[in-house]
């Protein structure tokens, strides 16, 4: 019986922390395998600027997420955050426009996305995955296909390869994300409403909450966040790839379904999706150094998001 | 005997749910089971019917032991539930639905759909049902809903169908068609186990009570021995009757109604009006309108016609927020659906509809919301692990009492409420009933709707009757009896 007891809270730990351990597995596998390169200040700074592309576009998952709907718009929506802002430049405009304008874009085509959802009650999964097709059509008419790199000012790329001291901009761009964000979704009304119109829409309408205005307000920050993301990669390689955000579009929804996992409610947060990036970055950037082939990585990567599935659902589970 | 249990015992996280139970039930009985909310009745079932699995004790089924793993084992030994929340397929007929979870007759490689439709209404037949069983589940009323399930668990050579619950949704004309089915099923020969919080119910069906306590069985009694104080002194440890306030003051009329439609046609013409003081009782049958009533006056179902005043003012184009502002609070009759958001804590659901006021430009003052919900919580009752536990983990009545702690908390001056004590224990029930007879006396109205009739007569100070959308006959809740209100109901 005694044993029985603590299996069950042993089962129960792991749920909680499985996947806090599992970052810590990790670390501490690749730290054996490669001390000098991998367990180092260095390489770790070096993590931070890779994942916070991946961890901005996935914060704006994680809001979309709390309120039970998918966008599935966040990969062309940061390609054409980053083809717009990357034309601007070139056609001379003053660079804070440049990185001002498309974020308005994408402010307004993320509210369509949340109104076409809310007022039509249509599933966000084919909304956006129509939004998603749209807009690489857009990118296709003002690209002609072709990567912008020609004629871009140097000050472009200042803010994707800028360092204070020995830390990257970027890092510093993710860590006041994150902070923001954690703190938006923890601490305010607009958090706590998003919250709740996830664990149950009509419960939150009875309520008094405006749920549809909070549905587009998710969506618009969701679509801010990706062509943010969209121009800092643009920035960091100083051209805009008209596909350069579809990579980011499933890792980002791995992350945000491995952070639910480390929330004890299994619901989205900005914490957990920060640790869900570090896992699949911290992946990334020790089996590369193990020289493990890309399709590899790719197998491995695939595995544990199906994992964090299961795990997330487990996690929830309970409720009768 | 057909079942039996011998030292059955269920424990989660080292806490026993169910201990040392010693059951036993007769063939072709119908087997009363009662015990408030937490008492195990719940957690029985569901050893019975293969949801959790077993772990203390044994179960004989005709006197040989069985072991019952899964639900599927559970309908193949003979035992079958129906649950309060009825579980169909919407899209399913009736048939379809009745075949659920069974092996589908086959000609050669396809389904063979006239042999399952044969075969299903002989079996409808056979219980005297007439309904239209090639309609889909969405189209059908609850009750027929519920015959469907009854069909369902008879195409399954069922020996013991237990119900839980059944009524919960039914009115009670409703109900009646529901008790002699149930009477037709122990005539040939199928135990029932009913489970229900409806005394009266329990008197009219049952052969024998077994009564549950804090996770044991207290004992089993023949229901000719016994009457509902006996049984509910057993059930309770402690417990008062409830007293009926005498000096009623009615004050101001805060909310009045005239010719209100709505936008789905469900609610025709209701026009009524409650006073400051007042318990206003809307009793009507399954269908009439209720429900619609109350969320139309709320502004959560859309209307089409008709004026709504509120404290003598005019009040339009109103919306849920609207509402909470103006002082008027609905308690749904759909908890899980509509009234309490399961996986979050209690406290961010007593604080849901008045987030801004415990907020700063946006940002929540956690000390302040947890201050009062933990205030409120107390003011109720509550009993909780903690306030931060998430509400689905409580017990049917707590989950209730938080229902009721998020709309006091908005200060209302009108409720609406829609069958609040929906499988509520006895003394949660009680106190809720308390609570409204105090919100009343301290100058707010009550609508209390509800569809068990005594319960209305109980509470209310008028009763208001709905009957197709429209409001019919408003009658004075003094001298009147139960015949005389539902004669009004039958037009």
């Amino acid at each position: 019986m005694k044993g029985s007891l603590s299996m069950k809270s042993m089962k129960k730990s792991l749920q909680a922390y499985g996947t806090l351990l599992a970052l810590a597995v990790i670390i501490v596998v690749f730290s054996l395998l490669r001390p000098k390169a991998f367990f180092t200040v260095r390489n770790f700074i070096n993590i931070s600027r890779q994942i916070s592309l991946m961890v901005i576009i996935s914060i704006g998952a994680t809001l979309v997420m709390s309120i039970n709907e998918f966008d599935l718009s966040v990969g062309s929506m940061a390609s054409l955050g980053g083809v717009v802002s990357a034309l601007m430049a070139v056609a001379g405009l003053p660079l804070p426009l440049c990185f001002i304008l498309p974020i308005f874009i994408s402010l307004i085509i993320g509210w369509i996305n949340g109104w076409i959802v809310a007022k039509f009650k249509v599933l966000s999964f084919i909304t956006t995955l129509g939004m998603s097709t749209v807009l690489s059509g857009v990118i296709y008419r003002l690209t002609g296909g072709a990567t912008v790199f020609q004629n871009i000012p140097k000050g472009f790329s200042w803010l994707g390869t800028f360092k204070i001291g020995e830390i990257p901009l970027l890092s510093v761009i993710m860590v006041l994300f994150i902070i923001l964000f954690s703190f938006i979704m923890r601490h305010t009304v607009l958090g706590r409403q998003l919250y709740a119109i996830g664990g149950n829409e009509e419960t939150s309408k009875v309520a008094g909450i405006n749920v549809a205005l909070y549905k587009n307000i998710a969506f618009a920050l969701c679509a801010v966040l990706s062509c943010i993301t969209g121009m800092l990669i643009a920035s960091r390689v100083g051209s805009a790839n008209t596909t350069a955000g579809d990579g980011y579009f499933l890792s980002s929804y791995a992350a945000v379904f491995i952070g639910c996992t480390v929330s004890k409610k299994g619901i989205p947060n900005v914490l957990g999706t920060l640790v869900g990036c570090a896992i699949l970055g911290i992946l990334t950037n020790g089996l590369t150094m193990l020289q493990m082939p890309t399709y590899m990585q790719d197998i491995i990567t695939g595995t544990i998001i199906i994992f964090a599935v299961i795990m997330q659902k487990l996690g929830k589970g309970n409720t009768n | 005997m057909l079942l039996q249990t011998k030292h059955l015992s269920k424990q989660f996280n080292g806490i026993y749910a169910l201990r040392d139970i010693n059951f036993s039930l007769e063939a072709g009985e119908i087997h009363g089971l009662v015990g408030e909310n937490g008492a195990g009745k719940s957690t029985l079932i569901k050893i019975l019917t293969g949801v959790y699995s077993l772990e203390e004790g044994e179960i004989y089924w005709n006197g040989a032991p069985v072991k019952i793993h899964t639900p599927v084992e559970s309908r193949r030994v003979g035992i079958n539930v129906i649950h309060q929340d009825r579980v169909l397929v919407p899209t399913f007929t009736g048939i379809e639905n009745a075949y659920l979870g069974l092996p589908y007759p086959t000609v050669g490689w396809h389904v063979n759909w006239k042999e399952m439709q044969r075969r299903v209404q002989s079996v409808a037949q056979e219980l005297g049902l007439d309904l239209d069983l090639n309609k889909t589940a969405m189209e059908m009323s609850p009750p027929q809903r519920t015959c469907v399930e009854i069909i369902r668990a008879m195409v399954n050579e069922c020996k013991l169908l237990i119900l839980d619950e059944p009524t919960a949704s039914l009115t009670d004309k409703e109900s009646e068609i529901l008790f002699s089915l149930i009477r037709k099923l122990k005539a040939k020969g199928t135990s029932i186990l009913y489970v229900t919080h409806r005394m009266d119910e329990i008197f009219r069906l049952t052969d024998r009570i077994t009564i549950f306590k804090n996770g044991e069985m207290v004992e089993t009694v023949q229901t000719t021995a016994t009457d509902k104080d006996d049984l509910i002194t057993k059930m309770t440890d402690n417990w008062t009757a409830e007293t009926q306030s005498v000096d009623r003051q009615m004050g101001e009329e805060l909310l009045s109604v005239s010719h209100l439609q709505s936008r789905d046609g469900i609610v025709k013409d209701v026009s009524f009006s409650v006073h400051a003081g007042e318990i206003l009782g809307i009793f009507g049958l399954g269908g009439s309108g209720r429900t619609e009533t109350l969320e139309c006056l709320y502004g959560y179902r859309s209307m089409q016609g008709g004026t709504v005043k509120l404290f003598g003012k005019p009040a339009s184009g109103l919306t849920p927020s609207k509402s909470i502002r103006n002082g008027v609070a609905l308690i749904s009759e759909d908890r899980r659906g509509k009234a309490m958001i399961g996986n979050l804590s209690i406290r961010e659901n007593v604080s849901l509809s008045c987030l801004c006021r415990f907020a700063k430009k946006g940002v929540i003052i956690n000390k302040q919301e947890k201050s009062s919900v933990a205030e409120m919580l107390e003011r109720l009752q509550v009993k909780r692990a903690s306030d931060e536990q998430r509400s689905i983990e409580l017990s049917g009545g707590n989950q209730q009492k938080v229902v009721f702690a998020k709309a006091l908390m908005t200060h209302p001056r009108v409720f609406l409420c829609d069958e609040p004590t929906q499988a509520v224990d006895i003394m949660t029930r009680a106190e809720i009933h308390r609570l409204l007879r105090e919100q009343a006396s301290q100058g707010c109205a009550v609508v209390f709707v509800s569809s068990d009739l005594k319960e209305v007569m109980e509470i209310a100070d008028r009763i208001q009757i709905l009957s197709g959308g429209k409001t019919r006959e408003l009658l004075e809740n003094s001298g009147i009896t139960s015949q005389q209100v539902l004669s009004c109901c039958y037009h």
